[in-house]
């Protein structure tokens, strides 16, 4: 067979060479040149193997020249190497030429360049490869469903499966909300779907319920896969257990406000600590100075009637020191009251009970007193505390009222809110200036007005008793024009 | 200019003003100007007489725990109206109380010139008044 045989049989633009029966090429077309790089005086004469590119493995070319030798045509796809080293794939036939004793004397090897498809098939090989241990690794740590866009679950992996306690046969078909744990609001779920459905990826830790009621939490990626009109047309939510995590945040959460809490008793004791250090020094150290010096000058004056001056002044003392001290007891011991017995108090009556006391002040300054407790009659908390918190407020208002003008006094009840009930007692009388003295109105030894019986405990211990019954005191006040006190506390609904 | 010094108590303790009275009509060279029950009347007074240095005191005796306006506001007061006064006055702090966040408190205010623990004796008394 001649050279135009060749040619004739094959459609350009193959590449095609003649070899001998060594493999030594004799004939190459123009194409076969075009592709390789080489010129055809370059590769007559030399070996077919001149375009090995090193890709195949000894066995495939023992096994393609036994094929050839053997009297048939070999078929296959071959990585040659160019000239300059460029690689290509072509899709081979090698056509042995026979002799009379069916001995092959030449080879024909037709080849169609495949180069850009066989790439893309290593690269998809390789892509698929890449993403089959992807999904390995993902499927070992992850949490994984993939829904259709109706939020119907149409894969589960197996660790959706232990973690839910479903099978994977319950899930699928299913809605998402089989695993809901009712945990979050419609609003909460409106905005995830808006999120998703937008073509948005959605982040953001749930709390999911298991197939036996059990809580777990998930760190949730919700990533919408989209079309070509960019509508997503599935979803792939990857979660991963964060229960053990979100117990511990629980935890340190619980343990930060004990923390805290315990922290504002501590300051609150402090406080009160500084306050009874300041009442020695001040409420009880002043009178026994008082009384020393008294001594002291008693024993220096021989004078009758001198010493009988400075005689009639100790009593006072000694009487005013026992007053500071009993008040100073009873505001020990509501700090260490810690279980309180709380009643139902008829407010009337306990107001008729402490208006009682100050009959004689009342009348002698023909002072008006008026009550409302319509709004709120009957409260419950601590009958003495109540008693001693009007007592304090009433009498305050007899002390410090105004020389110029009636006094009238405003004792009412009233709800605030559902479960909050106010006292409230105002005067017309001197006032405070809430300027002057606001983050002094409530502590100890503060005292307003020039009045031989201020002793400065009173609001210190109203306040004190208020705190016990986890209340608010605060108070209202313009100098000469009068005061107003408020109690808030707790309102139990009988 | 008088051969005694002029001194202002200001003090709430009735039983400490009339033992310091007392003392004072001892002591002969201090004459007792004027006593205030609280921070506020002696910060009038002083406020009314502050170009007037004859008139002004040249001791003050000022105790801590007072109604309406106590010693340390009084103190915030006067330091401020200090430098209008055409002469020096000597502000002791004299008070009932030994803790010493009050003596401290006291020491650090400039015009403060002491501290002074009640009860206060007549050798203190000459003492304070001996400058």
């Amino acid at each position: 067979m001649g050279e135009t045989n060749h040619k004739y049989a094959i459609d350009q633009p193959s590449i095609v060479a003649v070899t001998d029966e060594k493999g030594i090429i004799t004939y190459v077309n123009d194409h076969f040149c075009e592709i390789s790089k080489y010129t055809a005086e370059e590769l007559i004469g030399q070996d077919h193997r001149i375009l090995n590119s090193g890709y195949h493995s000894k066995e495939l070319f023992a096994e393609l020249w036994a094929t050839i030798n053997n009297g048939s045509a070999w078929k296959g796809e071959l990585r040659n190497k160019a000239k300059d080293g460029t690689l290509y794939w072509a899709d081979t036939t090698i056509v042995p030429f026979l002799n009379k004793d069916q001995k092959p004397y030449q080879f024909a090897t037709i080849q169609t360049v495949i180069s850009g498809r066989k790439k893309g098939q290593v690269a998809h090989k390789e892509t698929f490869e890449e993403l089959s241990h992807y999904k390995y690794a993902l499927d070992q740590s992850a949490i994984v469903a993939i829904t259709n866009k109706s939020g119907i679950i149409t894969y589960v992996n197996e660790k959706f499966c232990t973690t839910s306690k479903y099978s994977s046969e319950e899930l699928i078909g299913q809605d998402h909300r089989i695993i809901n744990s009712g945990y979050y609001s419609k609003v909460f779920f409106k905005k995830l779907w808006s999120t998703i459905l937008s073509g948005n990826v959605w982040k953001g830790e749930l709390r999911n319920k298991a197939k036996d009621g059990s809580l777990y939490w998930v760190d949730t990626t919700i990533i919408p896969f989209l079309d070509k009109k960019n509508q997503p047309y599935q979803f792939v939510a990857i979660r991963f257990d964060i229960t053990k995590r979100k117990k511990v945040e629980a935890q340190i959460k619980l343990s930060n406000k004990k923390a805290i809490q315990y922290t504002q008793v501590l300051e609150s004791k402090n406080a009160q600590l500084v306050d009874f250090c300041s009442i020695i020094s001040h409420n009880l150290r002043a009178p026994l100075t008082s009384i020393l010096m008294l001594v002291d000058y008693l024993e220096q004056t021989k004078n009758k009637s001198e010493r009988n001056e400075v005689l009639v002044k100790i009593k006072p003392v000694v009487n005013h020191l026992l007053d500071v001290f009993n008040d100073l007891v009873e505001a020990i011991q509501i700090q260490y009251d810690t279980n309180l017995v709380l009643e139902k108090i008829d407010l009337n009556d306990c107001l008729k009970k402490v208006l009682v006391g100050f009959d004689t002040q009342i009348q002698d300054c023909r002072a008006d007193v008026q009550i409302d407790f319509t709004q709120a009659p009957v409260i419950t908390s601590h009958q003495k505390y109540i008693h001693s918190i009007f007592t304090n407020l009433i009498s305050n208002t007899l002390k410090y009222k105004s020389p110029n003008r009636k006094l009238i006094i405003i004792i009412r009840s009233f709800l605030k809110g559902k479960n909050k009930v106010v006292l409230s007692v105002s005067d017309n009388g001197l006032g405070i200036d809430l300027v002057l003295h606001k983050e002094q109105i409530f502590k100890i030894r503060k005292t307003f007005h020039k009045h031989p019986e201020a002793k400065g405990l009173g609001l210190f211990m109203t306040k004190t008793q208020v705190d016990a019954l986890g209340g608010k005191i605060w108070a209202e006040s313009q100098p000469n024009k009068g005061s107003i006190f408020f109690i808030e506390l707790k309102h139990i609904n009988t | 200019m008088n051969s005694y010094k002029k001194l202002t108590l200001v003090d709430d303790d009735e039983i400490f003003v009339f033992l310091t009275k007392k003392m004072i009509e001892q002591v002969k060279v201090i004459h007792l100007l004027n006593v205030f029950g609280n921070g506020l009347d002696a910060l009038n007074f002083l406020r009314d007489k502050k170009n007037d240095a004859d008139l002004l005191p040249e001791i003050i005796l000022l105790d801590l725990s007072m109604p309406v306006l106590n010693g340390w506001q009084f103190l915030e007061e006067y330091t401020k109206l200090y430098p209008i006064f055409g002469k020096k006055i000597i502000v002791y702090v004299c008070s009932s109380s030994i803790s010493s966040t009050d003596i401290n408190r006291a020491k650090s205010i400039n015009e403060v010139s002491d501290y002074v623990i009640k009860p206060i004796t007549i050798d203190k008394l000459r003492e304070l008044v001996k400058f």
